[in-house]
């Protein structure tokens, strides 16, 4: 029994070490996996800037390719107020060029069934006189006309509505009468009334076959059109009696209609009573005008990635391999820049601006380091007074060649400019909504702090002397995006160059006045997203 | 990194870290998982999901333990859950005496040590597997095994005792032990 435990405690110990020895290595799936889940708000962030950008190429493209006929979009028609009352309360004047066609002027508590009634409405609201409807589809059916007309015009309930089709029993009786011998003026005043649909459709918004203006013809029907008539006397005499026999209660009681219309009548007396609320009362949407101001204040921020350019390298430097490609290894770095211009909008198209900006530029050097002052020496008998306690040396060799004992660095060269950004901003394609602009500007920079490094003449070591860079310099920069409009703001975003044009450094030494023969020039390139905000 | 930098970093959810620990453990816990799986398709499954809790649950850990044996607990744990939602598996448990057994000998390959031994491990049923798992390489108790496999301790133990005599016919026949009851010759044929 116990050579037994003995030999199973042994079986186990040699299953159990000999296990723990196998090892297997996962396929690069299985980090991934670990890493997707671990990591869900990169995901998230990815997608969701993935369907941003999406969503504005998408609107970029229709917007570009096929652009918005009408700047301003359709206005959903209000629901039409039931009483005068409602209507005098939802007219003001701010809402009076973007209420719907039918909502207006109802509201004039008139009196429709007088001679002088639309004369006197036109009194009470002067800003609706001489406004005309214009109908856009000029091949409306008179059924089509009748649908459209109830759906848009919603009478007030108090509006005189029995006065038109009085007026059509009216002619019906004087229909009658000229079978009885007395039919010329009624038939001719019939054929008035039909004009007035004629006009309504669009096809001619003037005379009619018998010359007589569509403001005449409507006149006749109880409304304010203030219209002068080329009309003749003896028309004019004719459509006056008639209007006066078809409008005024004297008529109505005269003839003594009170029979039942029939439907048709009914309905069709309704679409021209429609009709005449339309010339009436109702306004054309007519745009805003524009009254924007001329002057915008634009924020923006910018990512950016900066690389350097370092010229004036001696070729006899590069034979032993201190080249930019062999020794120096700079490397881009991330900076950014910050700012806010305004611009002022010289045409349509064409806008100048100047503003205040903000740049942190990095870019990175791989080099090793020493522990020699050579360096120092070197620069001091060029005249250079340098604090050695501020500077940190790093020696530039041929990674390849550097012995093992020496640290590789990463030296990162900070720059913080405030810069004043001048030039123009030009629209070259897009509608209201959205727009490609190029722009470019000139910036003047002031150097505010550097923790960049140098190399020494002999081009062996970075050194860090802050006093050796140029204050003041200048830079270009240049930009393409796109705008879009939502609501007062309008966004911006697209790519930016920026050009330092002078060196980062001194070109003479201060104390000396020998030169120094190296120049940089930084070059940054950014994707630019900002705001653009009209000023009062 | 130290095992200390790389905790930390854990549990900042850093991704060099969580890397730094993946690599450092994944080759040892996905033989674990092996050990536990039908295929490696599946082992890999089994650690991935581990992973995830090791690295969700990394606040939990206290410093009373070693580090790897607390992964390979929620490793195991892991293996053991994806087991018991496998209908197959939860039927071999029942077998109490699986006499008369088939070994697939001809899918046992030819090659040796670790990976022989784990191979002759893998061709036992999964009942017997699981449990010579538990029991001889992780170190569980029989109590503790009934518990994780919700079945009784004496099933756990008579699972074992069968397991570990079939193990050893097989690793007879494949010549990995030439005379099992004697203790000296099979560690030497080892060894």
């Amino acid at each position: 029994m116990k050579e037994s435990n003995f030999y199973s405690d042994d079986f186990e110990q040699l299953i159990r070490d000999k296990t723990e020895q196998y090892k297997m290595y996962p396929s690069e799936n299985v980090w991934r996996g670990v890493h997707n889940s671990l990591h869900t708000k990169r995901k998230w962030f990815i997608g969701s800037m993935s369907v941003l950008v999406t969503g504005i190429l998408f609107l970029a493209g229709r917007e570009l390719i096929a652009p918005t006929v009408h700047p301003i979009a359709p206005r959903k028609i209000a629901p039409v107020a039931a009483s005068t009352a409602d209507l005098s309360k939802a007219i003001t004047p701010e809402n009076v060029f973007h209420a719907p066609l039918a909502a207006y002027r109802a509201a004039a508590p008139v009196n429709r069934h007088g001679p002088d009634a639309g004369y006197a409405a036109a009194a009470l609201d002067p800003v609706y006189r001489g406004i005309d409807i214009t109908i856009s589809n000029p091949v409306l059916s008179q059924s089509d006309l009748s649908a459209w007309l109830s759906q848009v015009v919603k009478l007030p309930e108090h509006a005189p509505d029995l006065a038109v089709v009085e007026t059509k029993n009216a002619l019906a009786e004087q229909w009658r009468a000229a079978e009885d011998g007395h039919g010329q003026d009624v038939t001719r005043a019939v054929g008035e009334l039909a004009a007035v649909h004629h006009d309504v459709s669009g096809e001619s918004v003037g005379k009619d076959d018998n010359g007589v203006d569509a403001g005449g013809v409507s006149s006749r029907f109880d409304r304010p059109v203030g219209r002068t008539t080329d009309r003749s006397a003896g028309q004019l005499q004719k459509t006056r009696a008639l209007a006066g026999m078809v409008s005024g209660k004297d008529v109505t009681d005269a003839t003594g209609a009170t029979t039942k219309a029939d439907a048709a009548a009914i309905a069709e007396a309704d679409d021209i009573q429609r009709i005449n609320w339309l010339r009436d009362y109702a306004m054309n949407i007519l745009p805003q005008s524009s009254k924007r101001g001329r002057t915008f204040l634009q924020l923006s921020i910018s990512p950016t990635l900066n690389y350097r350019t370092l010229n004036g390298v001696d070729p006899q430097m590069e034979k032993f391999g201190m080249t930019n490609s062999g020794t120096l290894t700079p490397a881009p770095g991330l900076g950014f820049a910050v700012g806010g211009s305004v611009l002022y909008r010289l045409t349509r198209n064409l806008s100048v601006k100047a503003g205040l900006q903000f740049n942190f530029i990095r870019y990175q050097i791989g080099t090793y380091t020493i522990n020699n002052s050579q360096s120092t020496a070197y620069l001091t008998q060029l005249g250079w007074t340098m604090d050695s306690a501020q500077m940190n040396r790093a020696r530039m060799s041929n990674p390849n060649a550097a012995p093992p004992s020496k640290t590789v660095v990463t030296l990162d060269n900070d720059y913080y400019q405030l810069s004043a950004p001048i030039g123009f901003e030009l629209r070259v394609l897009g509608n209201e909504r959205l727009q490609l602009h190029v722009g470019a500007t000139v910036q003047p920079s002031y150097l505010l702090s550097t923790s960049g490094y140098m190399p020494t003449e002999d081009y062996t070591e970075y050194n860090k002397q802050p006093g050796m860079f140029r204050k003041w310099n200048l830079s270009g920069g240049a930009e393409a995006f796109l705008t879009y409009r939502m609501g007062n703001i309008r966004w911006q975003v697209g790519p930016e160059f920026r050009y330092q044009f002078f060196s980062s450094y001194m070109s003479k030494y201060p104390v000396t006045g020998d030169q120094y023969p190296f120049t940089e020039n930084l070059r940054s390139y950014g994707i630019k997203i900002g705001i653009v905000k009209p000023l009062p | 990194m130290t095992e200390e930098a790389i905790l930390q970093g854990c549990l900042k959810n850093e991704a060099a870290a969580q890397r730094e620990l993946y690599n450092r453990y994944s080759p040892k816990m996905l033989a674990v998982c092996y050990r536990f799986a039908h295929n490696r398709e599946d082992g890999e499954d089994m650690l991935q999901e581990g992973f995830i809790k090791v690295f969700s649950q990394m606040h939990t850990f206290q410093n009373k333990g070693a580090f790897e044996g607390w992964i390979r607990r929620i490793i195991v744990h892991t293996c053991i859950n994806n087991l018991k939602k496998n209908k197959r598996f939860n039927e071999s448990l029942d077998i109490v005496h699986a006499h008369g057994v088939q070994v697939r000998e001809e899918s046992v390959p030819s090659i040796v040590q670790a990976k022989q031994i784990v191979e002759c491990i893998r061709v036992l049923p999964i009942g017997y597997r699981t449990v010579l798992n538990l029991y001889a390489i992780e170190g569980y108790s029989h109590r503790e095994i009934a518990d994780m496999l919700d079945i009784e301790e004496s099933t756990s133990r008579s699972q074992y005792t069968r397991a570990k005599q079939m193990l050893e016919e097989i690793l007879i026949r494949k010549k990995i032990l030439t005379k099992p009851r004697e203790k000296s010759d099979w560690l030497v044929a080892m060894r």
